[in-house]
């Protein structure tokens, strides 16, 4: 058996999380937050805004914050409870099927309806994309700088050395974009 | 009054939603390096776009609240506000004052805590999320318009104080 992608999708999507009495949601060996998806687009839109001239170091600021983001609660996520409990037990090609479990988890708790289409294990991988948050930026160009941060954190925790050494090993781009009038987000995910 | 946290999926693009507004998870990693990236375009007043972001986005979401549930006695509005705070995981909050001043505390903080645990003490306050989200709460308590309110943080976990406050003062 191999990781079975519509029974973990269905099975992590009922997974919520919720704030314990101080207000706080720990989990996944991080502090969680449950921001607004609006919230969030506007930041980025003018933080770009103010600065055009400085547009490359306020993308890579924001793919920054989604890598480290995914790489230490990806990390939490791929040790966690109910990834043991919904995934572990389907895997049996190793790093790639626990992958494949990652991106279910992307698709069920609504990062991005994602999946694998082409992987080169420790190599290169393809994700597409067909609904995320981040495509309801249609102010100029391709502007998914959340998946590209999550898409590297993945591979690095997947193919890079063991967490938490393995940071930084891999990047990844972006080549379509449903914000920029494409069907689909295409990321491309290669050994720096 | 009783605040209600309504969460939904849809089955279709599995994106989330919390009273009808979609969100989604981040971890503290996320809003801290965002607080960072907004502390580097300081000259161009990053803190202050980051802050007026959450201000025009919590907003709408305050007052949608209050419209589908006919939430109209202040005290009743201010608790929902504190109440989205910490189903957001942002921490806990307390807001006091009146139209033309007044103060928020926050005794737990997810930006201060997590600021601390991935970097440390910081030399000055940072949690300009919070101040956009104060803006939003008096603003949308007392009917004005975006920016009615300055809020400044003059006392910051992060900066090793037991609790963050917040002065509002009507602009």
């Amino acid at each position: 058996m191999t990781v079975m992608r519509n029974d973990v999708v269905k099975a992590l999507a009922k997974v919520t999380v919720q704030s314990d009495e101080h207000g706080l949601i720990p989990e996944y060996e991080v502090l969680v937050n449950l921001l607004p998806v609006s919230l969030l687009n506007t930041v980025t839109e003018r933080l770009l805004a103010a600065a055009p001239e400085r547009q490359e170091e306020i993308e890579a600021g924001l793919i920054r914050a989604a890598y480290e983001c995914g790489y230490h609660t990806g990390c939490g996520i791929i040790t966690s409870e109910i990834f043991n409990e919904v995934v572990m037990p389907m895997v049996t090609e190793g790093e790639k099927d626990i992958l494949r479990g990652a991106y279910a988890a992307f698709t069920a708790w609504g990062w991005a309806k994602s999946g694998i289409v082409q992987l080169k294990e420790g190599q290169r991988m393809i994700i597409r994309a067909f609904d995320y948050y981040e495509a309801d930026n249609q102010e100029g160009g391709l502007r998914a700088y959340m998946l590209r941060g999550l898409n590297q954190a993945f591979f690095d925790l997947a193919y890079a050395d063991p967490y938490p050494d393995g940071m930084n090993t891999f990047v990844c781009k972006q080549t379509k974009g449903i914000e920029a009038g494409d069907a689909y987000g295409e990321f491309v995910v290669t050994k720096k | 009054m009783a605040f209600k946290r309504d969460f939904s999926l849809d089955e279709n693009t599995y994106r989330h939603y919390l009273n009808g507004h979609p969100v989604v998870m981040h971890s503290h990693h996320y809003l801290a390096l965002i607080t960072k990236l907004a502390e580097d375009l300081a000259a161009v007043d990053g803190p202050q776009i980051l802050a007026d972001a959450v201000e025009d986005s919590m907003r709408p979401i305050f007052e949608d609240f209050f419209d589908k549930n006919d939430i109209s006695a202040l005290k009743d509005k201010s608790a929902v506000c504190t109440e989205y705070f910490s189903t957001f995981g942002l921490g806990k909050i307390a807001i006091n004052g009146n139209e033309h001043s007044g103060e928020a505390q926050l005794s737990r903080s997810h930006l201060d805590e997590g600021w601390l645990m991935k970097w440390g003490e910081h030399d000055k306050p940072i949690n300009h999320f919070t101040r956009g989200y104060v803006a939003a709460v008096f603003a949308a308590l007392f009917g004005h318009p975006p920016r009615s309110y300055t809020v400044t943080e003059t006392a910051a976990m992060v900066t090793g104080e037991d609790q963050s406050v917040f002065v509002v003062k009507k602009a």
